[in-house]
Order: structure tokens, then sequence, then C-alpha cells
């Protein structure tokens, strides 16, 4: 019995950093519950008297919850998109081709990572003005897209690395082309490795914040998170049921795919960290 | 010997990815240059070269300085918390113990939510009147009285500096995990042999071998950290009164509320300047130490 009585005393080590991780959740799920009356009762108290689910259906009409959640889908998915198809081949070359241009375009994308999106913010705002594109979902899908290129290909590379060579090269002995090797080798064997940079890439894409406060304008174009800090931010009443069932349908989801996604994630960075 | 032709494949590869990333961050770039050295109206038409009276007028200003000096503090409080949390938690987590899978995943939990949902649901907690914070410190005897955690600096920059941490820590466990997986286990087999105690186990492998990933987790957290906007915007909007302000919500300010858009451009360029100084001078010092 000394392994569980070693695994107790390691849960109680860690159990303070639990509890303030996980009150937060509790938070935001309890006063998502709670009728409206027991939210602004003083003193305040954790357990709703009753449940009151309908505080979701209010907080989807009044926080219009239903257009920002299809903005953040539509944005997320389409910077993800493009991200993969103009990554997936940058980490092939990497991975595969020694070329001049290899060692200048690797430390291109990570100087990249350096420049964050908060200190072009101003630059970035010109450049969208300068298209004709403010406030439009366009606009954030390049930013995001471009943002996100170098961790997807040093994620990229380090896997497609990984596959053995010679299993393209047995195909094109076998008689294969060149490019009928890759589609039929390659991208299946490098598939897991794209699915958890998509992923990846959309759960960024999704809690992005400033770019998105600076870039929208009209209400109906906003994404999630600036739709949850709309209804925060600058105001003398907050609703705080409704915003708190929106913060738990917004994180949601993203939560558990991330906790699923995380030993991947792990992997790929230690890979790349070591070559 | 074949003739060597020019593999063009791999330029073609690369192009798409090149262009967008260049095209998408460099404009931005250059425009942030230009606009720093040239008097600008507020609608951002450039309208004369000004050389550096932009930023003689940014260092000028008092909130520059204080922002300044707030941001390094928030950068060496956040950062040295979450690493002195993470590396121990990392410790933990790398033992066989039953539920670690539990453990693991509740401790990742905070970055797979958006700072800015964190930041909103804290500052509903940190509530004066109605937040389960005053409610549960009161409840456990630990205060009186309400506090109104948000209504001054000195206790709201606390604060945000100790969700900076709490939201920082799954990477810097990450990273930390994926280094102590890497460790050799036949060196802690031989140092036991030798009679080694844990401490000196740790302190003469341990530390030394993940020396690399602790300068990554350093590095990486100082980046992210020292551009991290939403938890003091959502949390505090950098006040009251200017007192929670760090350097990228007073950059957010001057650019977007004040209008004063050449100073902005200015204290980007410094950020920056400061950032590449931060990283070439550290990884400098670590190769050197490391040589030695």
């Amino acid at each position: 019995m000394k392994n569980g009585k070693r695994s107790l005393m390691i849960w109680l080590v860690l159990s303070p950093l639990l509890l303030v991780i996980l009150f937060p959740f509790a938070v935001m799920f309890l006063t998502a519950v709670k009728p409206r009356s027991e939210v602004f009762s003083y003193p305040p108290r954790w357990l709703p008297t009753s449940f009151r689910w309908e505080n979701f259906v209010d907080m989807w009409h009044a926080a219009n919850f239903g257009s920002a959640l299809w903005n953040s889908l539509v944005i997320s998915i389409g910077a993800t998109v493009l991200v993969l198809i103009v990554s997936v081949p940058a980490a092939y070359a990497i991975a595969r081709f020694t070329f001049a241009f290899k060692q200048p375009f690797s430390q291109f994308l990570l100087a990249t990572q350096m420049l964050s999106p908060i200190l072009l913010v101003l630059g970035l705002f010109h450049l969208v003005v300068f298209c004709g594109l403010i406030d439009s979902k366009y606009a954030l899908i390049l930013i995001y897209a471009a943002f996100n290129i170098a961790f997807a290909v040093w994620m990229l590379r380090s896997y497609f690395g990984s596959i053995p060579v010679e299993l393209e090269e047995a195909a094109l002995i076998d008689g294969c082309s060149r490019l009928a090797a890759i589609i039929r080798i390659f991208v299946p064997l490098a598939l897991p490795a794209m699915v958890v940079t998509a992923i990846f890439t959309f759960i960024n894409s999704w809690n992005e914040f400033v770019v998105a406060l600076t870039l929208l304008r009209s209400q109906d174009n906003f994404t999630l998170p600036l739709r949850v800090f709309s209804l925060v931010g600058g105001r003398y009443t907050v609703e705080w049921e409704q915003v708190m069932a929106a913060t738990l349908l917004a994180t949601l989801p993203v939560a558990i795919l991330f906790s699923w996604l995380q030993r991947y994630l792990m992997g790929g960075l230690t890979m790349g960290a070591i070559k | 010997m074949k003739p060597r032709s020019l593999n063009l494949a791999p330029y073609a590869l690369i192009l798409p990815s090149f262009a967008l990333a260049f095209f998408i961050i460099s404009y931005p770039f250059l425009d942030i240059l230009l606009t720093s050295s040239h008097q600008v109206s507020r609608f951002g038409i450039l309208l004369r070269f000004n050389g550096v009276e932009n930023f003689a007028k940014a260092f000028a200003d008092p909130l520059f300085t204080a922002s300044l000096v707030r941001t390094l503090w928030w950068t060496l409080f956040v950062v040295s918390g979450t690493i002195l949390i993470s590396f121990p938690v990392a410790l933990i987590l790398n033992q066989e113990f039953r539920g670690r899978g539990v453990a693991r995943a509740i401790i990742m939990l905070p970055w797979a939510v958006s700072l800015t949902m964190s930041a909103v649901v804290w500052r509903w907690a940190f509530n004066a009147e109605y937040g389960m914070v005053n409610a549960t410190l009161q409840k456990l005897g630990i205060i009186s009285h309400p506090i109104a955690w948000l209504a001054s600096g000195e206790l709201a920059f606390p604060i945000e500096i100790f969700v900076g941490i709490l939201v920082s820590i799954p990477f810097s466990a990450t990273v930390f995990l994926g280094g102590l997986s890497a460790l050799p286990g036949d060196i802690y087999e031989a140092a036991q042999l030798e009679g080694a105690s844990v401490f000196q186990q740790f302190f003469h492998l341990t530390l030394p071998l993940m020396r690399p990933f602790i300068n990554i987790a350093i590095v990486l957290n100082v980046i992210y950290v020292f551009n991290s906007f939403p938890i003091i915007w959502v949390l505090t909007e950098g006040g009251p009164a200017d007192s929670t302000q760090i350097l990228v919500t007073y950059l957010y300010k001057l650019a977007f509320r004040l209008g004063r858009i050449g100073e902005a451009a200015a204290v980007s360029l410094v950020m920056l300047l400061i950032l590449f100084v931060f990283t070439f001078v550290y990884l400098r010092i670590q190769g050197k130490e490391a040589k030695a």
C-alpha cells in the first residue's frame, strides 16, 4: 500500500495549485446557473438555491452569441486551412531538401515569433486600412495565419523529419511518380502531425484578442473573446450570470479538445527543441 | 560527378508561406519605422520627417517611464513566479502516481482558455461586493470585511501578476516535462550506486541537465509576458488612474484612444529593441556559460 500513500502525499502537495486553477471554473459554472437575484445578493453565496438553465438561453439572445460563435468559427477555420496550405509544403521542403535559402528562411520564421501582433498592432491597422479590409473577417484570417506560420512549420518539420525518407524512395523505385509517392506514402504518415498543428492554430485563432479588438468595428463581426469583453468593458451594469454563461459556452469545447491534445503537443515541442 | 543543377522545388514549396508571413509582418514593421520618424496627423497621415522627436516626446512622458518600470516588474515577477512553480510541478508530474493523468489535465487547463476569458472570470471573482474571492476569504475568516481588490493599483497589480503566473504555468510545465522525459535514466542509477543523495542528484544532475530547457522557458516566457495585453486590459484597462499601465496597454492607449500615433510607433520600436537585446544578451551569456 506504499504506492497509495505516496500518491495521496503527491495529491496533497499539488492541491493548493489545483484548487486555485479550478476556482475560476467553479465561479464560472455556479454563476452561470444562478438566478439573477442570487448573483447580486449580499453577502454572496457559492451555491445557487435552484439551477436556472434559462440563463444560457437569455444570454444567447441578449449577447447575440450565435453570430459571435459563427464569426469565431469562420475566422479560426479559415486561418487554420490557410496555415496548413502554406506550411505543409514549407515544412516538407525544410525536412527533405538542402538549399541555400534554408537557414535564412528558418531564421526569418524565428524572428517573426518575436514580433508579436501587439507590437505591430499600429502597423497592422494601417495595413488593413490600406487594403480596405477594416472590419472584415478576411483581414483577421490573413493575419492569424501569418502569425501562426512559424510555429506550424517548426512543429511540422520536426515530425516530417522523423518519417523515414526511404519509404518514399522505395515507392519511386517501384515506379511511382514523385507526387504520387508524396500523396500515397508521405501524407498518410504525416496526417497526425497535420491534425495537431491544425488544432493548435485553431485554438490560437479562437482565443486571440488584441488584433480583433483593433480591426473589428461592428458588433455583428465580433468574435467570441471580443463579444464577451464587450459585455463587461466600459459598462455600469454587467449581467454577470449571462457573461459567465457566455464564457462557459465559449471555453468548454476548446478546453476539452485541448486537454486531449496536450500530450501530443508536448512530443512535438520537445522534438523541435532538441533539433 | 553529376552536374549541379539548381533545384527550384524547395523554393517553390516555401514561397507561399514566406510571401504571406513576409507581407503581413514586414509591412507593419516598415510602417512603424516610418511612422515613428514622422510627424503624424490624428488620422495616421504622415506629415513630415521629424527624426527622433516622437521618441523624445515619448521618453519625456512620465507615464512612459512609469509604464516601462512597471513592465519590468511585471515581467520579472510573472516569469520568475511561473518558473519557480512550474519546475517543481513538472518534477512531481514526472513521478508515477495514481491519477497522474487527471492532475496533468487540470494543470494544463488554463492554457486552453483564452486570456480574455480567464481575465473576465477573475474580474468577476474579485468583484468587491458579490465576488467569490471575498466570499471565500470571509468564510475562512482571513478577512473581516470585503476588499475592493481592483479599485487601486496597489492591490490590482499584484492580482494581475497572480493571474499572469497562473495562466503561464501550463506552457512552462510542458517544456520542463518534455525535458525531464528526455533525461537519461542510467546516470541516476550510477549516481545511486556511488551513494549520491536525492539532493545531490537534483543539484548535480537534474538541474545542470535541465539547463537548456530552463533557458528556453525563460526566454519564451519573457517574450510572451512582456507582450501580454488581455489580462491587464480586461481587469483594469491600465487603470485606475493609469496605476496598472504597462507598455503594451500604454501603447494601445496612445495609438487608439489618444491618437498620439507617432509616439505609439516609437514605443513599439523601443519595446522591440528591449526584447531583441534581452534575447540576444541572455542567449549569449548562457552560451558562454555552457562552454566554460
